[in-house]
């Protein structure tokens, strides 16, 4: 069962409700993204308001995902349409996964080994990410220090550039957290986003 | 289907959270609102764990006028054509005829209108028709255009100079002058969000004040400093590093150190990491269960890593005479954190990484060279960690001080010189093997993260290269590799030895 089309589903059956409980909706959300980007209205997730009068026909957003450049040293951004989802957890999971599954344009590769997948998402009440891998990131995992620093600032990177609300990533693997996932880069503490690793810095 | 069952329960329960109860109120604080009339002071008060603001002051504050309705329960706040309707304990505010919920209900409290500080930037700034920006950690509302950069300032002191480091975000240019007693350093900015750090005891630099001149910060200078040098780069996410350097009198390295006047009154404790060169830890990468990177002919980097060490440490030993350990002596498996523990448990005075790279690129070939990103927070640890001197119990008797550093911060304080340690072998490297296109790197490596004393990782080359696996494998490219750091650990002990005088 595609899990895409079951939140699609999901968003018309219950856009009737959402007029009703739009108010309870926006209660809500406030108290979870209790630390917006200052200015920005409640949410960078535009779906919030949306769904009363939106058909249910898979909307989609275009999102930023990254794979290694032609020479392997550096971080290519390209833009993606990803499914749009209706809360920034959900997004950041459909973000993710798109990454993971992403056949980079040609001259670039991916930067997440094969068989690597999510296993669940988290966001704290800091707006810290927690991002749980199966084991398989690490034993399908090519090692060296620099296909490293690309696969995990492929996830940070990935996460904090579409959803700016989202403060720093912290990667753990099979539930666990762990202390890299090749030797090299620490993955004890959250991680920041990096542009220095970018082609073309912003 | 589950799923959405526990997304409504859980909107309900927010939704009656939110509305719920909440408890007594806390001892009021002020915001300061800066725009182009001046700097004004806002009173707050904490409620639950959110910051009112009365809608009194808020009409004084902004020209706003206000009108309950008390059959409704609702306020109407006025200004010109434009109105926000406000109704007691709810979180969602009609402003300008949109919809704009809050982080916290608004409340009527004896008589008197509270909203939640968020209201200023989501709805006020509605009726107003301008940018009002709500700086929660430094407290400012920072209304209109006014440029308000954020700066953030460290001190990095050394022995020989001290650096004063400003991090402006957005990114924006500063010029220094220098009145008598001071640099004065201007930001093209109307009024600064600063964030200022302790000064650690030294004679170069007295104090850092924000200026009477809007955007400006004073260095007040010490009996050390007499003269100055500015450089700036851009950082990640568009901010500026805007450095201010403070020199002694004599720069030259011709010049004696007794020549400068005032003594270095930093405490013995914290004082110069490290005296000299007297013992290297050297750490071969992986080893046992962790294989680490491997050649298209199977070739292992935890075996190369091992050879090279091996080949280091007698190098090393025979031509500088240091102590050598390595962190594993042979196939076995070692965390990280007990490698740089090693290192610490044997004062080392300088820590080495190796290791061998690996690419999914089969092309890519190079050797690059690593020391550590440290992050801010990190940095400002280890302002605090710098001072935690401890007395502890000694056997046979008495007490002996030690300093106690946070393990996560280890590293912080050995930045600049593992820097120079970085670019030294990388450049040694570099007139001998092929080097990657950028060679000396900064990367949150874990390794490196509870070492206490300059440290760098060095990768030797792509294993993942045919070439270069080849080489790796070779005793001629290993002993060009030992070379190369050797020679690099010479120049950088005759530099710990020129400091430490």
């Amino acid at each position: 069962v595609n899990p895409q089309h079951h939140k699609y589903a999901l968003i018309a059956g219950v856009a009737v409700a959402v007029i009703v409980l739009s108010w309870a909706m926006f209660a809500a959300l406030s108290w979870l993204l209790r630390r917006p980007v200052p200015g920005s209205e409640a949410t960078t997730v535009p779906s919030v308001t949306a769904p009363a009068g939106a058909k249910p026909a898979a909307p989609r957003i275009n999102a930023t995902l990254y794979f290694a450049s032609e020479d392997g040293q550096r971080l290519v951004s390209v833009q993606q349409e990803v499914p749009l989802a209706g809360s920034v957890v959900e997004q950041a999971r459909a973000i993710l996964e798109a990454q993971f599954s992403a056949k980079p344009p040609e001259s670039l590769t991916p930067t997440i080994p094969e068989g690597a997948a999510v296993r669940g998402l988290y966001v704290s009440s800091q707006n810290d990410v927690f991002v749980d891998l199966e084991p398989t990131v690490r034993s399908k995992h090519p090692g060296g220090s620099m296909q490293e620093l690309l696969t995990v600032y492929t996830i940070v990177n990935a996460l904090l550039t579409n959803l700016p609300t989202l403060q720093q990533v912290q990667i753990l693997i099979d539930g666990r957290e762990a202390d890299t996932l090749a030797g090299h880069v620490d993955l004890r503490r959250p991680l920041k986003k990096n542009d220095n690793l970018l082609a073309t810095p912003p | 289907m589950r799923r959405t069952h526990l997304a409504s329960f859980v909107v309900t329960v927010l939704c009656l959270a939110s509305i719920g109860t909440l408890p007594a109120q806390a001892p009021t604080t002020t915001l300061t609102l800066l725009s182009r009339e001046g700097r004004r002071s806002l009173p707050t008060t904490a409620i639950g764990n959110q910051d009112y603001v009365s809608v009194d002051d808020l009409n004084a504050a902004f020209g706003t006028t206000a009108r309950e309705d008390r059959l409704a329960g609702g306020l109407t706040i006025t200004l010109r054509n434009r109105s926000a309707l406000l109704t007691a304990d709810q979180t969602v505010v009609q402003a300008n005829g949109r919809l704009v919920s809050l982080l916290a209900p608004v409340l009527r409290r004896d008589g008197r209108w509270l909203v939640p500080v968020d209201f200023i930037p989501r709805a006020l700034s509605l009726l107003l028709e301008t940018r009002l920006d709500l700086r929660r950690s430094s407290r400012l509302l920072v209304m209109g255009d006014m440029r308000v950069p954020r700066v953030v300032v460290s001190i990095d002191a050394g022995v020989t100079n001290l650096s004063v480091i400003f991090e402006v975000t957005p990114s924006g240019d500063a010029k220094v002058s220098a009145p008598p007693g001071r640099l004065q350093v201007q930001f093209e900015a109307d009024a600064l969000e600063l964030t200022l750090p302790p000064i650690p005891a030294q004679t170069f630099l007295l104090g850092l004040a924000q200026s009477e001149t809007p955007g400006a910060v004073a260095i007040v200078t010490g009996p050390r400093y007499a003269q100055y040098r500015t450089s700036s780069s851009q950082t990640d996410a568009g901010s500026t590093r805007f450095v201010v350097d403070l020199l002694p009198a004599t720069t030259t390295t011709t010049a004696p150190a007794t020549a400068t006047p005032a003594p270095d009154m930093r405490p013995s404790l914290n004082a110069t990491p490290s005296t000299g060169l007297r013992t290297l830890v050297i750490d071969p990468g992986h080893g046992g269960d962790e294989l680490g990177a491997q050649g298209p002919r199977g070739t292992l980097e935890k075996n190369v890593t091992l050879a090279v060490a091996r080949r280091l440490r007698t190098l090393v030993e025979t031509r500088l005479g240091l102590k050598v350990f390595l962190t594993r002596e042979d196939d076995r498996t070692v965390p990280l954190d007990d490698r740089s523990a090693f290192a610490n448990a044997h004062r080392a005075d300088v820590f080495l990484s190796i290791h061998a790279n690996a690419a999914v690129r089969p092309s890519l070939k190079g050797a690059e060279v690593y020391y550590l990103t440290v992050e801010r927070a990190d940095a400002e640890a280890r302002k605090r960690a710098d001072d935690t001197a401890t007395a502890v119990p000694e056997l046979g008797g008495g007490t002996r001080m030690i300093d106690l550093i946070l393990w996560e911060t280890a590293q912080a304080r050995y930045l600049e010189q593992s820097s120079t340690l970085a670019g030294m072998i990388e450049q040694s490297l570099g007139t001998r093997l092929e080097m990657s296109p950028r060679a000396v790197r900064q990367a949150p490596f874990r390794v490196l993260v509870g070492a206490n004393m300059p440290a760098a990782l060095v990768e030797m080359g792509y294993l993942t290269n045919a070439d270069q696996e080849r080489q790796l494998t070779s005793a001629g490219y290993q002993d060009y590799v030992v070379q190369a750091i050797l020679e690099a650990l010479i120049k950088f002990r005759d530099l710990l030895d020129t400091t430490a005088q």
